[in-house]
């Protein structure tokens, strides 16, 4: 399936609702992925103005949700899609979602961001998690552009990413645990660090969910809780 | 009629005659003529074919010579053909050549159509912004660069707009974004890496606040001991090189200050939308703090007290009092300067005009350097310190205001402050937002 296909329709307005579709969302995508890399600088640099910006912007992702949302049923309603047209509707619905939720995490990281600017700040300045943000918003970039390539090897990578952000998240915890035990002081400012942490593993398995959507779109076959990912059948 | 059209049709004509002629000669001419069209038509058959076979094996050698009809047609012909394959090989190599240097440009270039879908780009596009020049041909821009800056760049009607977004493969890159329109709605959007340029910017400007900053707690300690001596009895012949001291320290504190507003202006965003300023209030603040010294100018308001700004209390209170405190260094006592605050049919007006000495024309571009001084020497001893339009400057365009200088020698100066609509408010909306500041 090729991304022309998609606006290979008999009804040019149908196309065009389709085509509108996929703009929206990828439009919502983009959002939320500033709000991200906004978050994470905003954890990087100490500035709370900033992580609060992050999280009263969400209200935006949260409206593009609802219209996308509402499209979707209208689509499904008045033009009964079939095949490849209903699989597309149906991932929308799905990474709309998932979304959404990235775009709840990033608000999350920028209420953190905005706490911790008032704490003590570490030498390093977080590097670990410069470094754990900068991977889940490569990974989420590369969702979607595998969402608007349609591109099924690109999903692939990005499902197998996820394995790797778990394992940084790992040692990211059992670093904080660390520190809380040296110094009982410093548990407050550690717990905050280990919620940015856990909200940046959650966007890695939301990026995750959307490249297993892309898939679904693409190929037709559900690849998600199985183990079958690296026999892709080609059409 | 042509030359070879002729020669065709005479030996046509003869040939049929010759035919009807023989057969004359044994009695039946009508036999004569047909037999010699029959020959005629069979030979043009078989020159169409063999034409045909020509054509379709590309072997024109059985074409080659002489000098018949079809030689004639088929001559025409291959020119044609031989000079639609020079001018598409020349085309060829005019097309490599463009795509040679497109590709040699240091900067990305993404050709858009109307409806912002990628027609072709560059090999810079894909290094600078991850773009793949075959596979996202069709795509809409805006779906693989997906910062909502460039989705509002490219949607925008304003050419001359740039924005910097992160560059989507490294972190830490920054790119600048503009777009060029050119043929019927073609775009063309112009993508450079502005990484190294930001990084420049970036340590001048912590340069000059961390400098400021080292300078500042020596001077504390120097103008605390001069302020003690100074309480002291000091030795006679030593008061004046003590009181001087103190001037210049203040001076130089007062410099300092100043220059670590500036940096805190330029690495501050825009001003928020959400608290709005009593301007007027303001206004009649900054003439309270001059009036009470003599040998100044007098200050005349015309301001509208209903007519508030969106933005920082602070920061367009340091413009106001700036922007007042120039014109009365440069304004004789018997002078005047008129501060107007008005709201116009697209924004609102911040007037500060004075009767003073006037600008020349050719130091108006630079008054909002830092440190630019028209007269070297003069306006030291007045006491101003160089930073003041530079931080006036940077506050408007934290504001999205324009500042503009007009001046005649000899007649005065008008600093004219152009706030957009969307910065003004009115009195009662002040109260509704709830978050006011005044003065």
């Amino acid at each position: 399936m090729r991304t022309s296909n998609l606006t290979d329709h008999i009804s040019r307005r149908f196309n065009k609702d389709i085509e509108d579709l996929r703009n929206n969302v990828l439009t919502m995508g983009g959002l939320v992925e500033a709000q991200l890399s906004r978050a994470i600088a905003a954890i990087v640099s100490g500035d709370s103005e900033l992580g609060l910006k992050v999280a009263n912007d969400d209200y935006k992702v949260n409206n593009l949700e609802v219209d996308i949302d509402e499209e979707c049923s209208r689509i499904l309603a008045t033009r009964s899609p079939a095949a490849s047209d209903l699989r597309l509707i149906v991932a929308i619905i799905k990474t709309i979602t998932d979304l959404e939720r990235i775009g709840d995490e990033a608000e999350k990281i920028g209420f953190l961001a905005s706490q911790l600017a008032a704490m003590d700040r570490p030498s390093d300045s977080y590097r670990e998690l410069k470094y754990l943000g900068n991977h889940v918003a490569q990974m989420l970039r590369s969702a979607m552009n595998a969402f608007a390539r349609l591109d099924v090897e690109a999903s692939l990578e990005v499902v197998k990413e996820d394995d790797r952000v778990d394992e940084e998240y790992d040692a990211i915890t059992r670093q904080c645990i660390t520190f809380m035990m040296e110094d009982p002081r410093s548990i407050r400012r550690f717990m905050n660090v280990t919620w940015a942490a856990r909200s940046l593993e959650r966007i890695g398995d939301h990026a995750k969910n959307i490249c297993e959507y892309v898939i679904y779109m693409v190929q037709g076959r559900d690849v998600r809780h199985t183990d079958t990912l690296d026999l892709p059948d080609t059409q | 009629m042509p030359k070879s059209w002729r020669k065709f049709l005479i030996g046509l004509a003869l040939f049929l005659g010759a035919g009807a002629g023989v057969g004359y000669l044994y009695g039946r001419p009508d036999w004569g003529l047909l037999a010699a069209a029959l020959l005629a038509l069979l030979w043009h058959v078989r020159q169409l074919l063999a034409f045909d076979r020509a054509l379709r094996t590309r072997d024109f050698d059985a074409f080659r010579f002489g000098d018949g009809i079809w030689q004639q047609i088929f001559s025409r012909f291959s020119f044609e053909h031989e000079r639609g394959e020079r001018h598409k090989r020349r085309y060829r190599q005019l097309l490599r050549e463009i795509r040679k240097s497109t590709n040699a440009m240091p900067d990305g270039a993404v050709v858009i159509d109307a409806d912002n879908q990628i027609v072709m780009c560059n090999r810079a596009a894909k290094r600078l912004a991850g773009l793949k020049p075959k596979k996202d041909r069709g795509q809409r821009i805006d779906n693989i660069l997906r910062d909502p800056a460039i989705t509002e760049l490219v949607q925008s009607e304003d050419m001359s707009k740039t924005v910097d977004i992160e560059s989507p493969l490294r972190p830490g890159d920054w790119l600048n974004c503009r777009v060029v329109p050119y043929g019927a709605d073609q775009k063309l959007l112009m993508l450079r890496d502005v990484t190294e340029r930001l990084r420049l910017n970036r340590m001048r400007r912590d340069f000059v606040a961390n400098a400021s900053h080292e300078l500042r707690s020596p001077l504390t300690v120097i103008t605390g001991y001069l302020d003690s001596l100074a309480d002291e009895d000091i030795p006679a012949g030593w008061s004046a090189p003590v009181a001087q001291m103190m001037v210049q320290a203040r001076r130089m504190n007062r410099i300092v200050g100043e220059l670590l507003e500036l940096s805190r202006l330029e690495s501050a965003g825009r001003a928020n939308t959400e608290t709005v300023v009593d301007v007027t209030g303001l206004i009649a603040g900054a003439r309270k703090a001059f009036e009470n010294r003599n040998g100044f100018a007098e200050i005349v308001i015309d301001a509208d007290p209903e007519t508030w700004l969106r933005g920082n209390s602070t920061q367009i209170e340091s413009v106001i009092t700036n922007l007042i405190s120039n014109a009365l260094r440069h304004t004789p006592a018997e002078g005047q300067v008129t501060v107007t605050w008005h709201e116009h049919k697209n924004g609102a007006e911040l007037i500060v005009a004075d009767t003073g000495e006037g600008i020349a024309e050719e130091h108006i571009p630079r008054l909002t350097e830092r440190f630019f001084r028209v007269d070297r020497g003069r306006a030291r001893d007045e006491g101003g310190v160089g930073l003041g339009l530079a931080i006036v400057k940077h506050v408007l365009s934290r504001h999205d205001a324009s500042l503009h200088i007009r001046s005649v020698l000899g007649e005065g100066s008008e600093f004219r402050c152009r706030f957009p609509t969307g910065r003004v408010a009115r009195r009662s909306e002040a109260a509704l937002i709830g978050r006011v500041q005044s003065a």
